[in-house]
């Protein structure tokens, strides 16, 4: 453990509003991004936003420590929003749990890798984003939790409750299904 | 070149991103990518894909940190305080039952002695002391009903 997570466990086990004040500040983007895309909707994920903290600091004192903050934040918050999907009965969001990770991973084709060279060519970032969205949920979360929150496959199953293989075989379908999503979007 | 070698460079291509290749794989993949123009292009387009996910870019509403921040504060104004609160008016409410109990014989001779100087009737001197116990503690739980309804009301409004 290393000594700033040892302070920050001890200040969430006090409660402390100053700390809070400064995490919301410091974890504002990220959380509010992981939140946006794994619902779809702002206004959802603002309410799961102000949830999340609230149970940061009903639940600080079980935050050991040991693994990074960012980690526990967003497994709060996905339990958050499938407690909200279930509540809500929120189509895309019914199955953030393990959808087929027995089937091997099968690699994209040529035509799929040619239509992706030529919209990444076009550098369109807007496409990315767009493709995103129309992937299942669970692929969406671990590409993001992997590529835009830089954490590490041990990290993203713990966020996620999941064995290490189930991250990396979602990892490599999310990959394939959002170079199809970019095929039909070009197409 | 064999089909075979470009399906295994793109089964390399996302090992590389997902859990990373030993070094004999990754020096094979870097002689292939160098060898075949098709299986380098698609590698720099995987590449280009995974920028423009790192950039994806969200904007935070402006104020939803400060929305956040208030109502942390006002959680932690309610519980932690209430939690304090709590303790002390078990601990205040204990130690007046304890003087109470103590002190009854005391009162009771006070109100036989208004009784006997001022002729009060027994029934009056009897209603009398049952007030003296039970206005207190029905003032103390009016009290706190009329803070929680405040706090509540607060908090709703904010």
């Amino acid at each position: 453990m290393t000594d700033d997570t040892q302070a920050l466990a001890t200040g969430l086990r006090q409660r402390d509003p100053d700390l809070l004040d400064r995490l919301i500040e410091q974890y504002q983007q990220r959380l509010y991004r992981y939140l946006l895309f794994l619902t779809g909707n702002p206004p959802l994920a603002e309410d799961l936003f102000q949830e999340t903290w609230i149970r940061v600091l009903e639940r600080g004192s079980q935050y050991n420590g040991k693994s990074k903050f960012e980690s526990w934040l967003f497994a709060i918050a996905r339990n958050l929003v499938i407690d909200a999907s279930r509540r809500k009965k929120i189509s895309s969001l019914e199955d953030l749990g393990d959808p087929d990770s027995n089937t091997p991973y099968d690699p994209p084709d040529e035509r799929a890798a040619s239509v992706l060279q030529m919209l990444v060519s076009r550098e369109n970032e807007q496409s990315v984003q767009l493709s995103l969205l129309k992937i299942p949920a669970y692929y969406r979360e671990v590409l993001l939790l992997r590529f835009s929150e830089e954490l590490g496959l041990e990290e993203i199953a713990g966020v996620m409750a999941t064995p290490v293989s189930t991250v990396k075989s979602r990892l490599y379908r999310g990959l394939a299904a959002l170079k199809t999503a970019m095929t039909e979007g070009a197409a | 070149m064999n089909e075979n070698l470009h399906e295994r460079a793109h089964q390399l291509l996302a090992e590389s991103i997902v859990e990373g290749l030993r070094p004999a794989d990754e020096a094979w993949l870097r002689e292939h990518l160098a060898a075949c123009s098709g299986c380098a292009q698609e590698a720099a387009a995987t590449q280009s894909v995974l920028r423009a996910l790192r950039a994806v870019p969200v904007s935070v509403p402006r104020d939803l940190a400060a929305r956040a921040q208030l109502r942390v504060r006002l959680r932690a104004q309610q519980s932690s305080p209430a939690a304090t609160g709590s303790f002390w008016l078990w601990a205040v409410t204990a130690a007046s039952w304890l003087l109470g109990v103590f002190s009854a014989p005391l009162v009771w001779r006070g109100f036989a002695w208004l009784g006997a100087n001022f002729g009060v009737p027994k029934l009056a001197l009897e209603f009398g002391f049952v007030l003296w116990w039970t206005v207190p503690p029905l003032l103390a739980a009016a009290i706190i009903l009329h803070q929680k309804a405040l706090t509540a009301e607060w908090s709703n409004k904010n």
